[in-house]
Formats: structure tokens, sequence, C-alpha cells
């Protein structure tokens, strides 16, 4: 589960950065989140990083999650620092939200309101 | 082109109404009723719009039926297009309901121009716009605003611009509510949103966002024209935005909120994304407040823009560049009116108050004809004006659509046509294009919507507005 997260967590990062390059800073912070179940965990974890991401115009692009369960995780992220806010993303929704094993995978789908 | 809403059963109720009825699915409360005539039919059942619209009637406390417009499309939990009142005694209030962008909304601006007179300043005009309106969430906002003056934005609404000289007196009356919605409350807004809206104020924004420059093209009702203060060749401007991430992280809040206190209150939900509680609930309570909180910093967002709007006017037109607001309207929305004698929670997403002639609510230079509604096309086509019916109050609890409504997805739409085709096509019509990133073109261009054109004719053949005017882009500038 935490591998998911971590690939979620760098699949918005490339979409926030639009592709383009960027320097990570040698900043390193903690992130942790609580939710009921989850799938809110995930919707949760999402718009954790847009926050971050658009309040201090610092992008998390590397996760290593520390410690995950059904209703939290805590991680460690690193970041690159950009001019503006990405804008792209605005939010995470629970619109067709899915979080399932298949075939022995964790999978995880969300869609994200532009 | 497959239909993928369910197969519910219908019945066609005149040419441009279709009921789906309360018996089409068990847990439905109420019957819900489509506008749409036969072209419209196949477009509306392309996505999972109607499947959303059933939703919603199973919601407690729904009363009358569940409305789509013809711009119906789908949303997240409730369709984007969607109309639906819950009594505020028993009935639900749901953020969902109201959609992440709260107060998203369209204000018309009139000059006393005619376009043809300045023809050859339309590109200045626009090319200053771009550069004076901030569009993008990092590029700060035209007016920073400390925690005090947040928390009275939040609280007061355009009064306050009033004070710090962005409004004019004489501005207020003609914008929804005065600009102020007075049951905000500021303190039922997070600090994370307070921080995402900090530094927003004034700004346009992404998506489907944007300020036009355009012309009066045709009047299709000469009375309300002249009383809206508008005619044939006029220069005028549209602009379309919101409450940007403050509203965003609203809405995100009180989902999560809802969605864990449902529990308590005994709901169930087809759709998480639907997530509400009781209106009369600590919880509903505080979103109320919060999303009017949130719709203040909408209407001083328009304001503040509808301020740089003028200045660039005055410097590229001179004295005679002076904008006049015709009106300002929500399409994003939870309002609590009294319809047929009773207090309901009316949720407009993605769809327009069209309230009738005589409404107090209405504006008193209006209230004779009904109170104004602008439904923007895609980018490059027209805009209509049109104005509230008597009928719409009975029809659509006062309600008309918001726009042309999507067609397909932007990954779709980007499929078809690249951005700079699209600005290429835009330009080639004489229309100038400021947009910094040609690839988001794609996702607003014409072919991405229904036509609008067709889409407010069902609105006028249904009688929940009348045409007045039909307004086209001479520039358009995006984020």
């Amino acid at each position: 589960m935490g591998a998911l997260f971590a690939e979620a967590g760098s699949a918005l990062s490339q979409l926030l950065l639009r592709g383009a390059a960027a320097s990570r800073d040698d900043r390193v912070r903690e992130i942790m989140v609580s939710s009921p179940d989850r799938e809110a965990l995930l919707v949760d974890w999402l718009n954790e990083i847009l926050y971050v991401a658009e309040t201090e115009c610092w992008v998390p692009v590397q996760f290593d999650v520390v410690e995950i369960s059904e209703t939290s995780v805590r991680a460690r992220i690193r970041g690159v620092p950009v001019r503006e806010a990405p804008s792209l993303v605005k939010a995470t929704t629970h619109h067709r939200l899915q979080v399932e094993e298949v075939e022995g995978v964790l999978q995880g789908e969300v869609i994200f309101d532009l | 082109m497959t239909t993928v809403t369910a197969n519910l059963p219908f019945v066609r109720l005149s040419p441009v109404l279709v009921e789906i009825p309360m018996s089409a699915r068990e847990d439905m409360r109420v019957s819900a009723r489509v506008y749409a005539d036969g072209e419209l039919w196949p477009k509306v059942t392309m996505d999972h719009s109607l499947d959303q619209v059933v939703n919603v009637s199973t919601l407690p406390g729904v009363t009358g039926y569940v409305y789509a417009m013809p711009d119906v499309h789908e949303g997240y939990g409730f369709p984007v297009g969607g109309v639906a009142a819950f009594k505020a005694s028993e009935g639900i209030v749901s953020p969902g309901g109201v959609g992440y962008d709260i107060n998203c909304g369209v204000r018309l601006l009139a000059s006393e121009l005619r376009a043809s007179a300045c023809h050859d300043k339309i590109e200045s005009l626009v090319h200053d716009l771009s550069r004076s309106i901030p569009s993008g969430m990092g590029r700060g906002g035209a007016l920073p605003l400390s925690d005090t003056e947040l928390d009275r934005v939040l609280g007061e609404g355009c009064s306050l611009l009033v004070d710090r000289g962005l409004a004019g007196d004489d501005d207020l009356p003609t914008i929804e509510a005065n600009g102020s919605f007075s049951a905000a409350d500021p303190s039922a807004v997070s600090v994370r949103a307070k921080n995402r809206g900090r530094n927003q104020l004034g700004t346009l924004g992404s998506g489907n966002h944007f300020v036009e420059v355009q012309v009066v093209e045709e009047v299709f009702d000469e009375l309300a024209a002249a009383i809206f203060g508008l005619r044939k060749g006029q220069l005028t401007v549209l602009i379309h935005t919101g409450s940007r991430g403050l509203g965003h992280q609203v809405c995100t809040d009180y989902v999560r909120l809802m969605d864990t206190a449902m529990s308590r209150y005994g709901i169930q939900l087809p759709d998480r994304e639907l997530a509400c509680t009781p209106f009369t609930s600590t919880e509903g309570k505080a979103y109320f407040g919060a999303m009017c909180a949130a719709a203040n910093f909408a209407f001083c967002n328009r304001q503040v823009i509808t301020h740089t709007a003028r200045r660039v006017f005055e410097r590229v037109l001179g004295s005679q560049g002076q904008l006049r607001i015709v009106y300002d309207v929500a399409h994003n929305m939870a309002k609590l009116e009294e319809h047929e004698q009773e207090l309901v929670v009316v949720h407009r997403k993605g769809a327009t108050r069209a309230f009738g002639p005589g409404h107090p609510e209405t504006p008193e230079p209006y209230r004779r004809v009904g109170q104004p509604v602008f439904i923007p096309g895609s980018m490059g086509t027209a805009s209509y004006v049109l104005a509230g019916t008597e009928k719409a109050m009975r029809a659509s609890f006062g309600s008309a659509c918001h726009g042309a409504g999507r067609a397909m997805s932007r990954r779709a739409a980007k499929r078809i046509k690249p951005g700079s085709q699209v600005r290429k096509d835009l330009e080639a019509r004489g229309i100038v294009v400021r947009c910094p990133r040609t690839p988001e073109l794609a996702e607003e261009a014409p072919h991405a919507y229904k036509d609008v054109d067709a889409v407010v004719d069902v609105v006028h053949r249904a009688g929940l507005a009348r045409k007045v005017a039909r307004l086209i882009p001479l520039g358009v500038v995006k984020a």
C-alpha cells in the first residue's frame, strides 16, 4: 500500500509540474494524513500534496512512506521549488474512486477536478 | 457513439422535456425531468449524467423534481447542469450539489462604445487585460489580503470593496444578492482554505475560466435589451471565474466532514461524492455558512477583476472606455428560497438562477422583464443574454442552464485537434487570443462542447428564460 501511495504521489507531481524540468532542493519534510478508510486516505493524501504545492510553491516529487495503515499515512517527502504554484489540478474527488487488489497488485483510481 | 447511461425508462412530455419517472429505480424519492430536444437527447445520454440525476433524486428531503438542464454533463456526484431542491426543515445540504468552485459565475460589463468604433484597439485591449489580470494560481493576486481583511471579504462580500475604492455604490445593486450573502460565516472556513485564497483575489484561474471582449451581434428582445442597457453593436466584456482555491478547499473540507458524519444521521448514498447532512444539522449549518463566505469571496474576485478591466479600458480607450456592470450571477450555489410556499435549499450546480419578472430579488430596474441570465458559449463561440421567466419558477425552481456543456473529456478534445490549430482557427476568424499555454486551448475548444445555440434554444422554447441578445467574441483571455 505504501508503494501505491508513493506512486500516486509521483503521478500527481508529474501533472503538477506539467513535464517541466525542475531541480530538487535539500528540504525534507514529513506529512501525516488520517482518514476514515483506505479510499478516503488516498484522496486526502493527494489533497495534502496539492495543498503543499499550491500554498508553498514547492511540489513534492519523492515520497518515502514511513508508516501506513488503512486509516493513516506518514511519509517523508522531497520536492522542487517552483516560481508559480501549480494550477492544473484543483482537487482530488471521490468520483469513481477505487482502491482494489487485482491479481495480487493493489491498484488505485482517482479523478481530479481541473 | 455508445450510450453509457443505464437503461432508464423515460417519457417524452414535450418536444423539449423528458421525464424519468420515480418508478425508474426503487430508491428514487421523486421523478426527474430533463430539458432536451431530439437533437440534444443523444448527447445528454452519452455519459453518466442521467444516472447522477437519478442518484440525486434519492437524497433525503428532495422535493418537486430533480432537473437536468440542456447543458447537463457528468460531474462529481451531482451532474453539472443539475438543479435539486431539498426541504429546509427535513432535507439535506450537500457540498457536491454546489461543486468545488463555489459561486463560479458570470459577470457582464457593458461599455457605451460601438465595437466598430474601436476595432483597431481590440488587440491592445485584450493584450492589456491579459497582462493586468493575474490568471494562474501562483502569479499572486491583484489584492493581497491580511487575515482581518480576508475575514471581512468572506463576511461582507463586495461592500468592503466599496470602502477600498474597488467598487462603486452603483455596482452592488447589479450583483446577485448585492454581492454579499448575509449567511456567510468566516469562522466556518478552515485555515487551509484561507491560506489558499489569501493571494488569489482578483485572479482568473485556469480551466474553463476566461475574460472575453465581445460585441452584441443580435438583439431578440428590444424591450429587455433596452432595460438591461444593451444594444446591437455594443462593446461588452464577459468575466467567468469563481472562488478559486478557497472555494475548492471549502468543498474538500466539507465533503470529508459530511462523509464522516452521515452515518450519525442514517444517510446512505449511492455515490460517496454526494456526501451530505441535514441542512439543520451542525455540519449542515457550518457548510452553508462556509459556502456563503466562499461565495462572497467569488463576488469580490469578479469585482476586483472588474476594477482591473475598467483601468485597462480607460488606459486604451480613454474616458469613453467606462464599463457598467449589467449583472453578476452565480451558477454554482445552494440557496435558501421559497418555492410553492415552502422553504427549500435549492442546489444549482452548473445552473443559473433565472427569476421571473416581479421577483423582489431581481434588481429593481430589471424587475419588469426578469432577472438577466448569462449563458457563455465555449471559447470562440457566441454567448447569450436571457431574461428569467415566471414559468421557470414552477418548471425549474427558477433556473436555467449555465453554458454549452461539455460534450467530451479534455483528453478526447486534445486528440481531435491540437491547441496550436485551435489558436489558428480562432485567429483566422479575427478573434484575438491570449493564452500562455497553447495545449490548454485544445481542452476548451468549441468541438469539446455542445452547440450553445442549440442549448439556449431549448431553454428558450421550454420557457425557462427568453432570449434577449447574442454576443460574439472579439478577443479571449485565458489562464
